[in-house]
């Protein structure tokens, strides 16, 4: 055997891995969204559509599901005000601290999400940073509600997700070319003008590449909805992890999890199609 | 006063001087080039001019009004960047008509001056293509018909043609040429090629460590060169290096020669200057004259290169390649005219 033949021999190891920890337990998960829950609410083994049927006649998940779209929606469009300038100015700079900026920017990564939101709730929380500024300024006389609710939840999302989303917009920014802003300049646009008509028309497909990524990650944050949302906050995720395991209602939270994944997808899908549009 | 004066630029990065201190006054319709090496601070000069970057030093005036401070967008100088820089994400037409849309022209305006730039530079018919649709000659055209369409005060090529092959790169000499004097526009060109220079321009300077080494015609500089770097740059050059013989006059190969004796200096000939003639023959009035050995002869197409060694050193002659080359080996005199003999100091390590 040649070594280029042997070569795929190298990807064993982690297809075991994975096929242990991942796809089985996935297989377990689509099967699991066929049984039935029975009256004393112990699972049923059954090949049933009734629980789809439930599920996704349910009001509660209509609702769920805008509230994670909503909620991720504008995460992502939050997190995408402030990444887009962010790297623009680690992808322009040639500033001999650009490395260091960029560790700087992408540091949340870095922090376990637990550590984050305790860290929001010094911030936000009712004898926070900002309430406690606000009010020894005297532009508050109560605080703020900021945590515990969807306030609180958008902001600690769309800060977990700006790092992702800075480096996905720097690995987008490939066909920003100085040199046609330059052009654009020496042919009279104005640095906003040029702004407008050059470089955000040719960022376009790494803010669609961010704004895909951030949206996904939003709609599968968990610890971030469920601890600064202080139990208020209702979302696709939370719901799956409370039917796991509070209600032990597998076939449901089986349900909802295929179900997000397939709405993921479909976004996903869409935003592909999106990219690919503005790439030509 | 001159129509565009460039005045004691300088420009620094940090410890190192791009632009050390260029002066250039250009005439209303003129071509002048920058010619000279990579580094040598041609291109940070033109990006001055454009308002790309910032001058430390010195200012630039515009037909009798100082732009030094004048925001790029103001100052309405059409730039042919070396990637030709076109947008990728407009057509052929909008990126035309980009600097005209800019300058609020009408529609109907736009759209005739665009058709107008196209015929100029031969792409009617393209208005619709993507520029990655089209081939490197017919970019190079898109990118010149955007600059020309807002009638620039001043042209500015900046290496345009280098990322052309050879053969388009002389057609579209020629055309750029003919477009340049029949619009009678005011051409700023930044070369390191010295034919391009030497073709498409009225006068050259010659630019050397952010400085201008020289300023003139093709002819002043080729056949006049003011330093030893000119010299060296511009065309080719035989360089000898000048000793003193028994009776303290300079020579060359221990021979005789009739320049000036100067202490660490370097005798330079044009290749084309030089003639082959028998070793027997006398030395004519108002000639120089060397021999040596031929070394070999290299038929080079349109000329031959003859190789002759000497004493201490080699020099290269060029034929032209109807003539019957000389044997190797033989002894030959090299014999050029006194007037073409140029002395030129060793620079300093």
């Amino acid at each position: 055997m040649t070594a280029s033949r042997r070569l795929p021999l190298l990807l064993v190891p982690a297809t075991l891995f994975l096929f242990v920890v991942y796809v089985w337990p996935s297989l377990g998960l689509f099967r699991n969204a066929f049984n039935e829950v029975g009256p004393t609410g112990a699972m049923v083994e059954a090949w049933s559509l009734e629980t789809w049927r439930a599920t996704l006649h349910d009001s509660f998940t209509i609702e769920l599901t805008l509230n994670s779209l909503w909620l991720s929606s504008m995460a992502t469009l939050i997190a995408l005000c402030m990444a887009y300038p962010v790297s623009l100015f680690l992808f322009r700079t040639d500033s001999r601290f650009r490395g260091l900026l960029a560790v700087v920017a992408i540091m949340p990564m870095l922090v376990s999400g637990v550590v984050r939101v305790f860290g929001w709730l010094a911030i936000l929380g009712d004898r926070g940073l900002v309430n406690t500024t606000l009010q020894s300024l005297g532009l508050i006389t109560a605080p703020l509600r900021l945590v515990f609710n969807w306030t609180g939840v958008t902001i600690g999302l769309a800060e977990s997700i700006m790092p992702y989303m800075i480096l996905a917009l720097l690995a987008g920014f490939g066909r920003l070319d100085r040199t046609l802003e330059e052009a654009a300049r020496s042919l009279g646009a104005s640095p906003w003008r040029t702004f407008w008509r050059v470089t955000l028309p040719l960022s376009l497909p790494a803010i669609a590449l961010a704004a895909g990524l951030g949206f996904v990650l939003s709609m599968s944050a968990y610890i971030t909805p469920k601890l600064l949302g202080g139990g208020r906050v209702f979302v696709l995720a939370t719901e799956i992890f409370e039917q796991a395991t509070t209600n032990t209602n597998w076939p449901v939270a089986s349900v909802l999890a295929i179900y997000t994944l397939l709405l993921l997808l479909a976004l996903l899908a869409l935003s592909n199609l999106l990219a690919r549009r503005l790439q030509r | 006063m001159s129509y565009l004066e460039l005045s004691g630029l300088q420009k620094r990065y940090g410890n190192s001087v791009a632009v050390d201190d260029v002066s250039l006054a250009v005439e209303q319709g003129e071509s002048v080039a920058l010619l000279g090496p990579s580094g040598c601070g041609k291109t940070t000069t033109l990006r001055m001019l454009a308002g790309l970057i910032e001058p430390n030093r010195g200012t630039m005036t515009l037909d009798g009004s100082e732009i030094t401070q004048l925001p790029a967008h103001k100052r309405n100088m059409g730039y042919v960047f070396q990637s030709y820089a076109l947008f990728p994400h407009l057509s052929v037409a909008r990126n035309i008509a980009f600097g005209l849309e800019e300058r609020g022209v009408g529609r109907a305006e736009i759209a005739k001056r665009v058709e107008e730039a196209l015929a100029l530079v031969r792409l009617a018919g393209m208005e619709q293509r993507r520029p990655k649709e089209l081939s490197g000659g017919q970019q190079q055209r898109v990118a010149l018909a955007r600059a020309l369409v807002i009638q620039p005060s001043v042209l500015l090529l900046d290496e345009s043609l280098s990322n052309l092959d050879a053969k388009l790169r002389d057609a579209m000499r020629h055309e750029i040429r003919s477009i340049q004097r029949s619009l009678g526009i005011t051409t700023l060109l930044v070369t390191h090629d010295q034919v391009e220079a030497l073709t498409m321009c009225d006068r050259i300077a010659v630019m050397h460590r952010g400085r201008i080494a020289q300023i003139g015609s093709a002819e002043d500089i080729y056949e006049r060169p003011a330093t030893r770097f000119v010299a060296e740059f511009v065309g080719r050059a035989n360089v000898l290096p000048i000793q003193r013989d028994a009776q303290g006059r300079a020579a060359v190969w221990g021979q005789a020669v009739p320049v000036e004796a100067a202490a660490n200096a370097d005798l330079f000939v044009r290749p084309q200057r030089m003639r082959i003639v028998p070793a027997s023959e006398p030395t004519g009035d108002g000639m120089a004259r060397l021999t040596g050995r031929v070394l070999r002869s290299v038929f080079v197409g349109d000329h031959v290169e003859v190789l002759v060694e000497g004493a201490g050193g080699q020099l290269t002659v060029e034929m032209p390649s109807g003539m019957a080359a000389p044997t190797e080996g033989g002894e030959v005199a090299v014999v050029w005219p006194r007037a073409e003999s140029r002395v030129f100091a060793r620079e300093a390590p």
